[in-house]
């Protein structure tokens, strides 16, 4: 056994002494470089990955919305990850499918959050499930739990009491509505109708295109409403009589693809020769299909008379603007992942678009919210997320338009394209008057 | 089981009497559950248009119209309520739930009158309409349809689990006093049979049973065999007193 000597222990204290103020810093530097032990990690946050929490539809007749949205924002990721992620963590979308309908969609957020722990929600699909998520955002608002870029235009997610706890990247609703009636105003078409989902979307849109004819002192001309979930299988005919009967000059729809498909295919059918213009939310790849075997398989074949008079606001741009990084971006990665829905929540057979409006806007989507998870550092914390966002001032997204958020502007981009049907395909309107004057 | 005529008019009697009882309890029970269920369903679809006028109010003033969509459409989920429908001050139509419309009455109609008013709308059925005004009626109204085919039957459903009840106590009641009537009406029955023997002078002796009860039908049985010695008695004495005389 060895003796401790007097020597021996004044050796030790003085070495001691020398080493000690140097152990906490080592100690610290250490730890950094190892990253932050799991426990004191943010919710959704590991050492390989952050979760982001995803409820939209992948089933029902607005599937294409969600699978669509999700593939976008599935390709940017997928990208990244294969760059080595952000500060070497993967970005997961941990999905649920809601349908469309906002029961499903709320408690699934609940699961997302309570359960699954994410880091933040990301790519809802929908006004009605939207609006029933925002009051448990703020009823879990010590969590700082933030809904990033819903895929939806509704002013609920943009006004107080809600705004607080959304961040919006797209143009809204009041946005689109207001570019259409300016435009049908302007080509002289000032009888405007409304056809609109009964719900909380169509009623968003309703409201802005009442509003924005209030502008020109006008009112809605007539209106027709029908179900959420209807298949374009069902008949529209009574809609097209009540609007045919307050003879519009234009008629703005408010709706998801499957019902607006079928309403364009019953007002031509009836003879109902007006620009019918459609909201970005419809899934403007979707209508069209539709549309076009519908013509194909049991109309006449002319796919012409059911799509001329067709006008659609968006708001990205088309996805044929290959001069636009962002779009060459979008196509090149399209190609090379070619992402797929999640196989677990498909219920039913879909062919997905090879390109769409949706899926760019998920894309860009992803863009951003890369960008703002790059920005959050090595260790993200929910806590920093606004902050964070607020300084994304001016960011190019490789889109014509930069993107700028702040305390007062919680919605990334402003613009409105309108986009018309050419030879089987949806590409930009150059003049209004052309068209439909 | 042969009953005895006397006691198939107290039989009728009774049942009659039962009769009368679950009618009657039954018409009561009807009128009592419609009127009170009616009453309910309208009261809980005043409630409701309340709650909407009043929650409206921020919403119809401060924020999207989506929002009072939103919360409509959660009110239109609960069963009977078929319909909602908002109009501001001007009697627009700012929030509603009809497909693919709303209807010609409703739209021709005074669409800021909250009073409750009945109403059959082609297509769609036949409703009984609540309302509320919006901050006293200065900001619009909320007006409420309830279905009133699905309130008949729910009220059918309420009545007839009532009246299926009172059957089956109708029904007991009837089986118990045919059961009591013959209660009594066997031993009556044995008490002839045994008058009859003895008038016919046929005892057989077995009356035992009947002779040692002691109830009236005793009583009877004993009184009649006293009755039937005596005669019997009177049958078998000796002239003698006419001889004597």
């Amino acid at each position: 056994m060895r003796t401790i000597t007097r020597r021996a222990l004044l050796r030790s204290g003085l070495t001691w002494c020398a080493v000690a103020p140097w152990l906490n810093p080592l100690r610290a530097v250490a730890d950094t470089d190892a990253g932050p032990p799991a426990a004191q990690m943010a919710s959704g946050v590991t050492d390989t990955e952050i979760v982001l929490g995803m409820s939209a539809a992948f089933s029902g007749p607005s599937r294409g919305l969600g699978i669509e949205l999700y593939r976008g924002a599935s390709a940017y990721f997928d990208h990244v990850n294969e760059q080595g992620g952000i500060a070497g963590r993967s970005v997961r979308l941990k999905t649920y499918d809601d349908g469309y309908q906002p029961a499903p969609s709320v408690k699934n957020t609940l699961k997302l959050m309570l359960q699954d722990q994410v880091f933040l929600l990301f790519g809802y699909v929908g006004t009605p499930t939207v609006t029933r998520v925002l009051p448990m955002l703020k009823k879990f608002q010590d969590r700082n739990i933030f809904l990033f870029f819903p895929f939806t235009g509704a002013q609920p997610q943009r006004e107080p009491p809600y705004d607080a706890f959304a961040f919006n990247l797209r143009s809204s609703y009041r946005q689109e509505t207001a570019g259409l009636v300016d435009n049908f105003v302007r080509i002289n078409r000032k009888r405007i109708a409304v056809f609109y989902q009964a719900d909380a979307y169509g009623r968003s849109g309703w409201a802005g295109v009442r509003r924005a004819l209030k502008h020109y002192g006008r009112q809605i001309a007539g209106e027709a409403t029908y179900r959420r979930g209807t298949k374009f299988t069902a008949s529209m005919r009574r809609q097209v009589e009540i609007l045919k009967a307050a003879q519009p000059e234009a008629v703005i729809c408010i709706g998801s693809y499957a019902a607006c498909a079928a309403f364009v295919r019953d007002a031509v059918n009836l003879a109902l020769q007006v620009p019918i213009a459609n909201l970005s939310f419809v899934g403007s790849e979707n209508l069209l299909k539709l549309l076009i075997h519908w013509t194909l398989t049991e109309g006449r074949g002319n796919v012409e008379a059911h799509t001329r008079l067709l006008v659609n606001s968006q708001v990205v741009p088309s996805y044929e603007e290959a001069s636009m990084p962002a779009v060459k971006e979008y196509r090149d990665l399209m190609r090379r992942y070619n992402p797929q829905p999640p196989l677990e929540l498909l219920k039913e057979p879909y062919l997905p678009s090879e390109y769409s409006f949706v899926s760019l806007e998920g894309f860009i989507n992803a863009k951003l919210m890369v960008e703002i998870l790059r920005r959050l550092g090595d260790r993200p914390e929910r806590s920093q997320l606004e902050r964070t966002v607020f300084t994304v001032q001016d960011f190019d997204l490789g889109i014509d338009e930069r993107a700028s958020f702040g305390p007062d502007r919680r919605q990334g981009l402003q613009q409105v394209y309108y986009t018309v049907v050419d030879e089987g395909r949806f590409v930009m309107l150059d003049k209004w008057e052309d068209r439909f004057a | 089981m042969k009953i005895q005529k006397l006691f198939q008019k107290t039989l009728f009697g009774v049942f009659s009497l039962f009769g009368v009882i679950s009618l009657s309890t039954s018409v009561l029970c009807v009128y009592t559950v419609d009127t009170h269920l009616s009453e309910e369903y309208e009261s809980n679809s005043k409630d409701i248009a309340k709650t909407i006028a009043d929650s409206s109010v921020d919403i119809l003033l401060n924020r999207d119209l989506s929002a009072l969509q939103s919360l409509i459409d959660q009110f239109v989920e609960i069963q009977s309520i078929r319909y909602i429908y908002i109009t501001d001050e001007e009697g627009e139509f700012v929030a509603h739930t009809f497909v693919p419309g709303v209807p010609e009455e409703i739209r021709t109609g005074d669409r800021n009158n909250t009073a409750t008013v009945e109403r059959s709308l082609p297509g769609m059925g036949d409703f009984v309409e609540v309302g509320s005004p919006i901050l006293a009626g200065v900001a619009g109204s909320v007006h409420v349809g309830m279905d009133t085919d699905l309130i008949a039957l729910k009220i059918q459903r309420a009545i007839g689990r009532q009246v299926y009840l009172i059957s089956i106590i109708l029904v007991i009641g009837v089986l118990a006093a045919i059961w009591f009537v013959n209660l009594a009406a066997k031993p009556l029955g044995d008490l002839l049979a045994y008058a009859v023997a003895l008038a016919r002078d046929q005892d057989n002796g077995a009356n035992d049973q009947l002779l040692g009860r002691d109830d009236e039908v005793g009583q009877l049985a004993r009184l009649f065999l006293y009755f039937s010695e005596g005669v019997q008695a009177e049958g078998e004495r000796p002239v003698s007193a006419g001889n004597d005389g």
